[in-house]
């Protein structure tokens, strides 16, 4: 009992010190988009260049060499895993160096540093939002038409999100004391995006690995969307246990952060 | 009344150099961790104290300003109060809302307007949006760059950089300010309007905490002072002491007592008319310099002993006056002993930190012997004037002029010796 309204107390701090900073949350989300894509002659058009130019060569590949079967045409199939899993990798990309980004505000000035990690994962959720325009285009053209079940769609966002969040937390945190982080999250990046369904589903890898593979959080959430967005399908009960798993590695991870925060000025 | 910062019993630990670059000395440090458990208050080969054993409070509308030579911890303070470290040992505690002006422009981004980082580094200080847009014209106004608002920052001078971040900083209403040597930008007018809005912002009650090289001003507007020296509080007390503890401490030569001289300082120190050490005064007490010096060697050659008084802050010569300006006739001592020569003097001065520096010197040639510089130190206390250090015994009345003529203290006002 003690211990629960013990951690509640610290809910609340973490919570009040947010609310009471959300001038400067807003205030570095506009600097981190103004300075984004200045001096860039196409602006925003990058945030959903990547993923197009990912998905015409993965259609080539998966239509032409190999044929793969997917229950969406491919392209459409395979933007969608990747525009989801490129806010994932991007917001998490931005939020490993946020913190040491900043040596001059971390070590000289007070405010709440969860804003740094926050902050990047709000500005690539813009990103994210620029990119859906390409795949409600891809829908159109396909004729995906989208039904009920696309009011499941801000749960899985606040699942996905919550989950990208724990992460950034916690990376941004490691890299501030071991630098060794930034090159780490390159390689586990990498890999963990062939370990997802993002360009082709995952159930068809069997075996051990298999298995393995149905602990990694991302492909329930990756598989939310095309659900609710492309087949008019409830979410799966897998991604249930997923959003209330990233619920709770979020408080983790909020939790770590916000007591770790008082050594990031002398470490960083 | 609650105060506004209390520091109790406060240290801080540093490491040198970095603790582990990478996992490869990560793991090996926190098996031995693990082993050997350590308190807090041991160090290990790699630490250091950066602040020992600082307590201090500061009450609503007070100034505590903190002087110490580089490498002091007086830094380490200001950010253990702006809560951007903790404490290893000890409590800190500040009440209210906090304004800190440590580094005024962290938080500018250089590709950024004028403007765009006023905001942003309003938000960083913990302003609420409206409270910025309340105070932007004067914040504008007050550095002075009306004309540079829409230019991006890495454009701007270091000087220019520092007067917005100063304006910004000085429009946050806080319980308590923490400023960290910033009087050092900006020209003199612009530093001129830094002291008189923190003066300002004094009288409204707000704690003030102010790291300075500035001794002056710290002499000059500052009610207390921490003199910090190698994390180590050695003097809290009156602001004008602790200047000029500090300054009799930093510039001491020692007595040449290596230098074989005919004449060596022994012990010179300032006292009251009854004879106790004295170290602090108020305008107008009668004190005594009093210096005590042995001869060797020739002892029919006239020496002279003399002393001079400085200004703590600005190390200006106020004063000086030897025995035989005085008009104290040399008398060669009976054995091999030592001369002690007092000097009754009347404390003229206003509030400040002075310094007293004794020397002796051959009649004849003026070649200085032997010198203890300084020799003592005495703070002035006072509250009326802030400015000067002598006092002229000034005293002023309406003058009508029908009562020049024939009125006679109307002469003492063009010249004429006064008593």
């Amino acid at each position: 009992m003690v211990v629960m309204r013990a951690l509640l107390a610290e809910c609340r701090e973490m919570l009040t010190e947010q609310i009471e900073y959300r001038e400067l949350l807003r205030q570095m989300i506009k600097r981190d988009l103004l300075l984004r894509y200045k001096q860039t002659a196409m602006g925003f058009a990058w945030a959903v260049f990547m993923p197009l130019v990912s998905t015409a060569v993965f259609s080539v590949v998966f239509t032409r060499v190999g044929r793969l079967d997917t229950p969406v045409p491919y392209p459409v199939f395979a933007y969608c895993g990747l525009w989801v899993w490129n806010f994932f990798a991007s917001a998490l990309r931005f939020s490993v160096t946020s913190l040491t980004g900043n040596p001059n505000l971390v070590s000289k000035v007070y405010f709440p540093r969860e804003i740094f990690p926050l902050s990047a994962v709000i500005v690539c959720l813009v990103d994210f939002a620029v990119g859906a325009t390409v795949l409600i285009a891809l829908m159109l053209w396909y004729h995906l038409p989208v039904g009920m079940n696309l009011l499941w769609l801000p749960l899985v966002v606040a699942g996905h999100v919550a989950f990208t969040l724990a992460v950034a937390l916690l990376l941004s945190m490691g890299n501030l004391f071991y630098r060794d982080v930034k090159y780490l999250f390159e390689v586990v990046i990498t890999v963990w995006m062939f370990a997802t369904s993002v360009i082709y589903p995952v159930d068809r890898i069997g075996g051990t690995v298999g298995t393995l593979l149905q602990l990694n959080p991302m492909t329930p959430i990756i598989e939310a969307y095309r659900a609710v967005l492309l087949m008019n399908a409830p979410v799966s009960p897998a991604f249930s246990w997923t959003a209330l798993f990233s619920v709770v590695a979020l408080l983790f991870a909020w939790r770590v952060f916000h007591r770790a925060e008082f050594e990031f000025a002398e470490n960083i | 009344m609650k105060p506004a910062v209390v520091f109790d019993n406060v240290s801080k630990k540093f490491r040198r150099g970095e603790r582990h670059n990478s996992f490869r000395d990560f793991i090996p440090a926190l098996v031995g961790r693990a082993f050997k458990p350590r308190a807090a208050s041991v160090l290990d080969d790699q630490e250091f104290w950066a602040l020992r054993d600082v307590s201090f409070t500061v009450q609503p509308g007070e100034g505590l300003a903190i002087i110490g030579p580089n490498g002091a911890g007086k830094s380490t303070t200001l950010k253990l109060l702006s809560r951007i470290l903790k404490p290893t040992l000890g409590a800190c505690r500040v009440h209210g809302r906090v304004g800190a002006l440590i580094e005024v422009a962290a938080g500018f981004h250089p590709e950024l307007t004028g403007l765009e980082n006023a905001f942003l580094q309003g938000a960083i200080m913990g302003m609420k949006r409206p409270e910025i847009v309340r105070h932007l014209d004067q914040i504008v106004e007050f550095a002075g760059l009306e004309q540079f608002m829409d230019t991006p920052v890495k454009r701007y001078s270091s000087g220019m950089n520092a007067r917005l971040g100063f304006s910004i900083a000085v429009h946050l209403n806080p319980d308590v300010l923490i400023i960290d040597e910033i009087l050092s930008v900006g020209d003199l007018q612009f530093q001129q309007k830094c002291i008189q809005r923190m003066m300002e912002f004094k009288s409204r009650g707000t704690a003030i905490v102010f790291v300075s090289h500035n001794l002056q001003a710290v002499a000059a507007y500052f009610d207390r002072a921490v003199l910090l020296d190698r994390g180590e509080p050695r003097f809290i007390g009156n602001a004008s002491e602790a200047v000029a503890v500090y300054a009799a401490g930093t510039t001491r030569q020692g007595p040449a007592a290596h230098r074989p001289s005919r004449a060596a300082i022994v012990r010179a120190s300032l006292q009251t008319r009854r004879g106790a050490a004295c170290s602090e005064a108020v305008p107008g007490d009668e004190l005594s310099f009093v210096v005590t010096y042995r001869l060797s060697g020739d002892r029919n050659h006239e020496l002279d002993v003399g002393f001079y008084l400085a200004d703590a802050t600005t190390g200006t010569r106020l004063y000086n006056a030897t025995a035989a300006d005085r008009g104290l006739k040399w008398q060669a001592p009976a054995g091999p002993g030592e001369i002690t020569v007092a000097y009754s003097l009347r404390a003229n001065l206003l509030r400040g930190a002075y310094l007293f520096s004794a020397y002796v010197r051959d009649s004849l040639t003026h070649d200085v012997l032997d010198r203890l510089d300084p020799a003592a130190h005495l703070a002035v206390n006072e509250t009326f004037s802030q400015q000067g250090c002598v006092d002229l015994d000034v005293h002023c009345r309406y003058v009508d002029s029908d009562s020049i003529s024939s009125d006679a203290p109307a002469e003492r006002l063009v010249g004429s010796p006064g008593r």
